[in-house]
This record gives structure tokens, sequence and C-alpha cells, in this order.
């Protein structure tokens, strides 16, 4: 396989670490070049403001609009990571005071992933998610470090290891993140193990790596690309949002989920973005179907191909325009640079891609541009 | 992770006992934010929990404004509350700065349990001034509510080393003040195999916490968590004086009930007086089923029936239903009251499977008191279909001895064959079945019946030896009697529409005498194959002598459509003989399932000798006429009946159906001429009231 000479200088690093990954791929001292992104301070005050009033509670709670109005562990996370990038620390503090006293209550160190204010108790599913952990443990220990707090760093150290410790799993000789500490494993479903590409926070890895350097963060961070790019090899090119790893064969859509590219997989192009991983061949695909052959944003059947649902909100649209920017410098759309917050979860993306774009690819959202 | 979890545990203990000697020591000056003032010495019981720490605060900064205030909210709060004494001493030392308008915020965001917002506006004044800080009260109260909230909400979802850690971690919770997080912590080591240590809390709850409403409800918490014992050893510390004492009288009681529930059902443990007495006590004060019925058979184990059937009764009365109907049942048996047992215990019988049990227990023992007894026809008819849909072999059994002892002994033959296909190993039921056959001098059967019995029943090989003369009673002779209706399942009968004279044509059904022929054949594969031809199913593979033989087995044992599947193979394998006899059988089968038509085709499927065809055609032409008249399809029945007569003479019985089907199409005359020819055979009743209908309608239509 050959690379292409990389057009962007600042991504050298991160491409010279992906052409040995990918030359080599047994390679076990491989280390984490990707310099993830800086966060704080890189949303406006008015963008999370408009955000805070919506979805944040006065007790800390991130509401899921869309969702019967519950909370979860990723939203929990999603908010720490935008009170963190809008350097607003009182509501960091408060999404936090919540977060910890709610669901950080699990045996094992990691949170429980569902709270519903119309149930008694409150949480209704014990489990965890391994996303929302590590969007959580990701935010505190930036937050730690930019406020230098360390009740940030040493909560975040907690769940770092506990994520390490209880969520990795294998499958054959991979090293994979599970979605939930029960319920995923090979013993645990006929077609298990299965996983959720977009549970791969790729921006958090090389921070746990510093928190938890007992656990394999950086082969969970390359195993994870390999299984994308497996993934991404059929007909569609696109990603089921949970794949089956059962017994080494390629991935395919685990049993009991619809076999579609949906909502939890259309975040994985913003991940690799955001941790600096512009230069996989797969984003250049996805970028050519969401953008030139103009099918934009949706819910996409893997086997296929048929297009389920489109999705129009502005915080689906973002993300083609994000990946036009990244790989090309398409200036993003006059009309999708005023934040006009909806329901939880697209004004989250929506935000999560701003600020990435704020602050590595000014140029796309500056006023200068046409 | 055993030694983690054990540290966890000295370090709780070792804490808990440090949080509460802090309270209640001679000093006390200085309890953990928001403990009551008054744990030591425990007096005022109804004592609310009051948080003092604001108050504290303030009294602590010599603001004495807002120490007014907040003593005025907390007295309108809390009537009975009064402020500690120490507020001086602790505003004395104060130097009294100027106070900081957002401390008397925090604490009211505080007072109103908004802790995310006291921590966010904690956050937002440091990030504005690095060098302030949040009084160290306040910081204190904080992490005690945020610990709080966590390990209750990890014991609401079973985070059982959640709850641990965080006791450990934040002691000063393990105070009087939240005797909830007590009980919390104290389930998380149950739940965690730490009974001991649960124990442990409780005890140190009990020895120092005031609140008798929450000292009772701690015992009870130990009722649900600890072995008895332990419960029983927490007893001791019941304050029986003060101002306050407690009344751990109803945890008493709950244990003594739980020595006579377990007594109950053991007869060979007794309760004591004093145990039963507090249980009679629960019984007066209560309304409900629980106790009465733990009494009830207390007293049934412990031979006291007739106090039992009063205590059943009582349960009964308060809805104590299926298990109270049970105990009542099996109460008037042991009284021997075996007819109301009987009547009782069927009305209760689809309530639940124990009740059923108990209602063919009790008519099994109805059945077979010596001497037999005379039963009312409506309580033996009642008892047959039960047993029948229950497939309750002893129930067969014992009909099998009442028609015997009642001397109808072809009945009481098939009830014997029946038990014997529903529990072959039954020696009573295979003795009953060598009795009667050899009454009715049917010798292939009966042979049939010692041969597989001879070399296990001693009783049976003496009455093939001539030692035991067959025609001897089971029990002692009983006067002969009326005869009561207790055919057998199979062959089923029709239910005859308005005439119950017709339902005794078929006691004796014309099928039992064509399948006389086939008895032997079956009686035979029986003692050939034993009990195997009910173990393998699939026919498949046998040869054609084989695959017969099974079937005959399997019709002996009276599984009729197995037995089809082996006649098929038999009539694909076998020999020219071998087919022939297949066929037949198979027709037989079908018969037996009132299959008519299918018995009708198989029948065809291999020449027949002539005698057999007959034999084969009468009696599915029998069958089709009685499912025909049990239908009310009366001109059916009688084409049915014309095509049999063209085989065989039409006995009276079916005569009988002949007469019934033309009354019952209005052909009021040829009924009166075929009742009429029944009669001349000799008096018969049936014939007579079949002639008196006749009357009865014409007269009515003349008139």
């Amino acid at each position: 396989m050959t690379r292409r000479v990389p057009r962007l200088a600042p991504l050298l690093p991160w491409l010279l670490a992906m052409f040995s990954l990918v030359m080599a791929p047994m390679a076990s001292s491989q280390s984490l070049s990707v310099q993830p992104p800086k966060i704080a301070g890189t949303v406006s005050s008015e963008d999370w403001e408009a955000y805070r009033s919506r979805f944040v509670e006065d007790s800390g709670r991130v509401v899921d609009t869309a969702n019967g109005n519950i909370s979860h562990s990723e939203g929990q996370g999603y908010g720490l990571l935008l009170a963190l990038a809008a350097s607003d620390r009182r509501s960091f503090e408060q999404i936090w005071s919540f977060t910890f006293t709610e669901l950080l209550i699990r045996d094992d160190g990691l949170a429980v992933w569902k709270w519903d204010p119309g149930a008694k108790p409150r949480v209704t599913d014990r489990n965890n998610a391994t996303d929302g952990d590590l969007l959580i443990a990701y935010a505190l220990a930036k937050a730690g470090e930019v406020w230098q707090e360390p009740r940030y760093t040493t909560a975040a150290q907690k769940l770092a290891k506990a994520i390490g410790k209880n969520t990795f799993g294998r499958s054959n000789r991979s090293l994979i993140l599970l979605p939930g500490a029960h319920g995923f494993g090979a013993g645990d479903r006929p077609d298990g193990p299965v996983v959720n590409l977009s549970y791969w926070v790729f921006e958090a890895f090389p921070v746990m790596a510093a928190l938890a350097p007992e656990y394999e963060w950086n082969r969970i961070w390359r195993d994870g690309v390999m299984l994308l790019q497996q993934a991404t090899s059929g007909r569609v090119r696109l990603p089921a949002d949970w794949l089956s790893l059962q017994s080494g064969l390629q991935p395919k859509p685990a049993d009991g989920f619809p076999p579609e590219f949906g909502y939890n997989s259309l975040r994985i192009p913003l991940y690799l973005l955001r941790a600096g991983m512009t230069d996989l061949e797969w984003l250049r695909a996805l970028k050519q179907r969401w953008s030139a052959e103009n099918e934009g944003v949706a819910v996409v059947n893997v086997v296929t191909g048929q297009i389920r649902e489109r999705l129009m909100d502005q915080g689906y649209a973002i993300l083609p325009a994000a990946l036009a920017c990244v790989l090309e410098g398409t200036p993003v759309p006059a009309a999708l640079r005023t934040f006009e917050p909806s329901l939880y979860y697209p004004s989250t993306l929506y935000l999560l891609a701003k600020s990435l774009l704020g602050e590595k690819y000014p140029q796309c959202v500056s006023s200068a541009a046409p | 992770m055993r030694l983690v979890g054990s540290a966890i545990t000295t370090a709780i203990l070792i804490l808990g006992f440090a949080a509460i000697a802090q309270q209640t020591g001679p000093g006390g000056s200085q309890p953990p934010a928001g403990s009551p003032q008054s744990e030591a010495p425990p007096a005022n019981g109804s004592q609310p929990q009051v948080d003092e720490s604001a108050l504290r605060y303030f009294a602590s900064q010599g603001d004495t404004r807002r120490v007014n205030a907040e003593i005025a909210r907390l007295r309108a709060l809390y009537p009975n509350w009064n402020p500690p004494s120490d507020l001086s001493q602790l505003s004395a030392g104060a130097a009294a700065p100027p106070p900081d308008p957002i401390i008397e915020r925090l604490w009211n965001l505080y007072r109103e349990d908004r802790i995310a917002e006291v921590r966010a506006a904690i956050a937002e004044r440091q990030a504005s001034d690095a060098n302030w800080k949040p009084p160290e009260e306040l910081v204190t109260a904080l992490e005690t509510v945020e610990a709080r909230r966590r390990l209750v909400n990890a014991s609401d979802s079973g985070q059982w080393q959640t709850v641990l850690s965080v006791a450990t971690e934040s002691p000063g919770l393990l105070t009087c003040t939240n005797v909830d997080v007590l009980w919390r912590v104290a389930e998380a080591f149950a739940r965690t195999d730490q009974p001991t240590r649960t124990r442990d809390v409780y005890t140190y709850l009990l020895m120092n916490c005031a609140n008798p409403a929450e000292r009772l409800a701690t015992l009870q918490k130990a009722l649900t968590l600890l072995p008895e014992q332990q419960v029983t050893d927490l007893l001791q510390f019941e304050r029986k004086t003060g101002e306050t004492p407690d009344d751990f009288g109803s945890i008493r009681d709950e244990l003594a009930r739980r020595r006579v529930e377990r007594a109950s059902l053991d007869s060979k443990t007794t309760a004591s007086a004093e145990d039963l007495a507090a249980v009679e006590r629960l019984i007066r004060n209560t309304n409900e089923a629980g106790p009465v019925l733990i009494l009830g058979w207390y007293n049934y184990h412990h031979g006291n029936p007739a106090r039992a059937l009063e205590l059943f009764k009582t349960a009964l009365d308060r809805n104590g239903a299926a298990k109270a109907a049970e105990g009542y049942a099996m109460s008037l048996r042991a009284l021997e009251r075996l007819n109301d047992a009987e009547a009782f215990a069927y009305e209760w019988r689809e309530r639940a499977p124990e009740n059923m049990k108990i209602y063919l227990d009790i008519a099994t023992a109805l059945l077979s008191q010596d001497p037999a007894p005379r039963l009312d026809s409506q309580v033996v008819a009642r008892i047959v279909p039960v047993v029948t849909t229950q497939r309750f072999s002893d129930g067969a059994q014992a009909l099998g001895w009442y028609s015997y002892n009642t001397q109808q002994i072809r009945t009481a033959r098939d009830w014997f064959r029946t038990a014997l296909g529903w529990k072959p190993e039954s020696e009573p039921s295979a003795y009953g079945l060598a009795l009667s056959t050899q009454r009715l001098n049917e010798r292939a059967a009966f042979n049939a019946v010692v041969a597989q019995w001879r070399g296990r029943s001693e009783r049976i090989a003496d009455l093939a030896d001539g030692t035991n003369p067959g025609s001897r009673r089971q029990s002692a002779p009983a006067q002969p009697r009326a005869e009561v209706d207790v055919a057998p399942p199979a062959p089923s009968r029709p239910a005859a529409p308005r005439q119950m004279t017709v339902e005794r044509v078929e006691i004796e059904q014309p099928l039992v005498r064509t399948e006389t022929a086939a008895r032997q054949r079956q009686s035979e594969a029986r003692s050939v194959l034993g009990r195997s031809c009910a173990m393998t199913a699939n026919p498949a593979g046998l040869s054609g002598d084989a695959a017969l033989t099974r079937a005959w087995c399997l019709m002996e044992i009276n599984r009729p459509l197995e037995a089809v599947a082996a006649f098929d193979r038999a009539i694909s394998t076998g020999s020219g003989r071998a087919r022939e006899e297949a066929a037949y059988g198979k027709s037989l089968a079908y018969l037996r399932k009132n299959l008519t038509s299918e018995a009708a085709i198989a029948a065809a499927e291999a020449p027949q000798t002539r005698s057999r065809q007959v034999e084969l055609g009468a009696s599915i032409l029998t069958q089709r006429a009685l499912a025909a008249y049990r239908d009310k399809r009366y001109v059916e029945t009688l084409l049915a009946l014309s095509e049999r007569a063209r085989l065989v003479p039409e006995q009276n019985d079916l005569l009988l159906i002949r007469g019934w089907s033309y009354f019952n199409l209005g052909r009021y005359k040829d009924a009166e001429q075929v009742f009429r020819a029944v009669q001349r055979t000799g008096h018969s009743e049936e014939a007579s009231i079949g002639l008196n209908a006749v009357l009865e309608v014409t007269d009515q239509v003349s008139q």
C-alpha cells in the first residue's frame, strides 16, 4: 500500500506515524504522536450559552431532548468537553457534580450510562457505555490541566484505569474497546464480541495513555484504525453502527441491530478529524459520497446501500462541510456558520465540529472566507 | 480483592466507631457537621435531624444578624428544636471580619439542596479570584452531602462495593443523623457476604442512636438480612426505661411466628407455648390469613385436625384461598369425613395443582374404603372424568376396586388396565387385572398378566397356581347393590340428549367385544417386550414382525396413535399375513381414537378374512352411528345403523339408539315400533322409557 505525499505540513508527525503503522502493523512500540486538540477557548460564549440554556439543567444534568429527556454518560461527557471548550468553569463544575454523584457509582469505577428523571431509582441501566466513560475522563483530564485542578485530574485517572481494566477485549490478535463492561464480549452473545467504532474517541487515547500507562491504549487506537479499514472495505464503504467480530471473520453487522450506518457512526469522521487523523483514505470516499454525489449525511443500509433517512439538521450538515474544509480547504457555507440549536445530539455535533474548525482550520470559517 | 475488601471492612468499622464515639463521648464539643446536639445521652428520641452547619458557620464568623435569622428559620421548621449551647463560645473566639455576601448565597443554595450550583458558584468565584477559598465548614458539608448522594445512588443500584468505599472515605456520614446511611452500609455488608459486619453496624446503631422508630426499623431490617439467632441477640439492646422506651414486641412476635412456621410442617418439631401464644395473638390482632394458616398447619401436623379445620375455615374467611382450601380438605380427610372432604375438594380442584392433587387423593381414599362404601352415583360420576383427564393411576386403580367390589367386573378389568397403562409398574393394578380377568374367565388376558408378573408378585403367582381363588373379593363381601356407571375412559361414550338410558348402552360398547380378539395378541406382545415398547418411539428400521409386535404392545398400553405408526411399518415391510394383521390392528387403533374414516381406510389396506371384514366393518359402523348420535345427526345415525345391520344383527343397545334417533327426528311411529321390538326380547326399562316418551309426545300432539 502506498500513501500520498502529505499536503498539510502540520500533520506530518501523524502521517509518519500512520505510515509506519501501516508498514509494520505489529510494531508494539508505536507511540501516539497525534497532537490532540487544545479544546479550551474554541467555542464562543454565545454558542455555548445557546447550548447550555437548552440542554443543561441547574443540577448539572445534560438532557437528551430527543430521547425522553433522559441523561446519559455520553451527554455528560460532551457537556463537560463543551463547557471546557467555552472556558466555562462554572458549568463544568456543575455538570461534573451531577456526573460524579449520580453516575459514577459503579463498583468497577465506571459510570452507569442511563439516568431517567421519570424512573425510580433514576438509574435505569447500570451498565456502562464506554464512549461516555472515555469522554468524561478525557474532559476531566484536559480541564485538570487547563485549570490546574487536581480534583479533576485525580478523577480522570481513576476513570482511565477503570476503562483500561474493564472494557478492553480481544478479538483474535486485535485489542478492542467493548461498548460496555457487560454483554458484548465473546462469551456474552453468540455473535460476540460486538463493537461500535464510534466509541473510539481517538483524540482521547493519548491522554488516557498518559493517565493509565499500564494499559495498551496505543494498540486500541491502532487496532481500531485497522477495524475501521476492514469494516469500510465493502461495496457500500460504510461501517454498520454495531459490528460483530465473531471468530476473526470480516466484521459484519451484529445481530439484533439494523445493518445501518446511522446516528452512531456518523460521528466517526468527526472524531478522526478532531484527532488529526485526516489522511485515512476512507475519509475521501466519505467526502465523495457526502458532498460530490450530493447524498448528504444519511442513515444508510450498509448491505444494500439504500438510504433510509436523510439527516438535514445543521448539526449533521456541518459534518460534510468540515470534511470538505479539512481535505480540500473548502470554506464552510455561510448558512452553517451561525449556531441554531435544535435537539441535543446534532447541536452537540455542531459545536464539536465548530470547535475543531475554529481551532485548526480558521480559514474555513473566518469572515474573510467567501 | 479479598484483602482490599477486608481492609475496607476494618476501616469502616473503626471509623464508624470513631464517628459514633465522637458523638457520644463526654466532650461532644465538636460534633461533625449536621449531627444533632442531643445524641448523648440518647434522650429526646423524637429529635428531628436538624442541619446546623450554616448556623455554626455564621456563629464562628460572629455574624449575629445571620445567626439570629438562621435560629428563627430553624425554629420555624422544627418547633421542638433548641439552638446549641456552644454557639456563644464559637462566636466569642471569632474576630468577626466583614461578612462576604457570596457566603450567605452559598449557604442558601446548600440549604435548598442545590449542591451542583454551590459547586458551580465556588468554581466561578475561584476562577475570578484564585486566592479565594470557601469556608471549610461549607466544603465539609458539601462533601458529606455528595458522599451521601453517591452512597444512596450506589445502594439503589446494588453497587455495594461503592457503598462501602464511599462510607470508608466519608466516615462523617456514619452518624445517628444518617441512620438511613448506616442501614445501607449494613445492607452492603450483607450483600457482600459479611453478615457479621452487618450485625456490628446494627449493634452500634442500637447502642448509640436514640430515635425509637429508627431503632425498631433497624430490627425490621435485621430480620430481612440476618440469621434469626443474630436478630435474637440484637433484642438485648431494647431500652425498657427512659423517656422513650423501645417496644420490640413485634420483632419477638415475628421470630415466634417463624419458629412456629418451621414447626408447622414438621411433626417432630414442637413450638413452645409462648411462641404458639404469640401466633394466636397475631391472629387476633390482624385480619390476615398468614398466621392462621401457620397455626392451622401446625395443628394439622401435630395431631389436632379438629382445631386445624377451624383454623383453615378462618383462613378461608380471610381470603386464604387455595392454600387454606388445601388445609381444610386435608383436615376433613384426617377427621375421616371423606364424603365432606370429597365434596369440598371437588369445588376447589382447579384452583392450584396442590388442590387438584388433594382432590385426587381424597377421591382415591373415598373409593378405597373398606368395606366398600355406598356412594352417591353423582359422586362417582364426577370422580371419573377428573381421574381420566389427570391420568391419575391410583385413582383408576381405586375405581377398579370399587367396580370390582360392586360386582362390575368388566368395568373393573378396564380400570385396572387403564391404571397399568398410566403406571406400568403398579403391582396392585396388575393384581386387580389378574383377579378380574380370572373372574371373567378371560384366559389369555389372565395368562398375559401372570406371565408378566409371576416373578415379581407372589399373590399373582398364587392366583395362577390356584392357591388363591380369584372369586374371592379383594375386601370383605359387600352387598350387591345398584350398579353405578363407572365406565373407564376408553371407549368414550356419547352424551345422549334428554335420555339417561342411552348412557347405559355404552357401558358394554361393541368395540370392547371386537377388541377381545386383539387383546390376546396385545398381551402376548406386551409380555415379549415388557415396558420397552413404551420407551422407544420410532418404529422405522424394525422388521415387519417386530413392528407388529411393537404395535400390539403399544395397543396394550393404550397408545393407539403410536401403534398406528408401528402398524404402518408392518404394512410396508411385512409378509402377506403380517400386512393383513397390521391393517386390522391399525383399524382397531383408529377405532380406539374414534377415527372411523381412518379406520375404514386402514381396513382396506390389506385383504382381510371374511370374518375380520365383518368384524371391522361392524365396529366402524357402530362407532360412526354413535358418533353421529352424539352429535345429534340422527339421519346419519340411522344410515350407519342400517348399513351395519346388513353385516350383523342389530343388538338391543343399538336398537335403542335407532329408536331414540327416530324419536328425535319426529318419526314417532317408527320409534314406537323399535321400542316395542326391544321390549319383546324381554323386559327393558329403557324401552319402556322410550315408549312412554313416544306416548307422551303423541298424546300432546293429538290433543
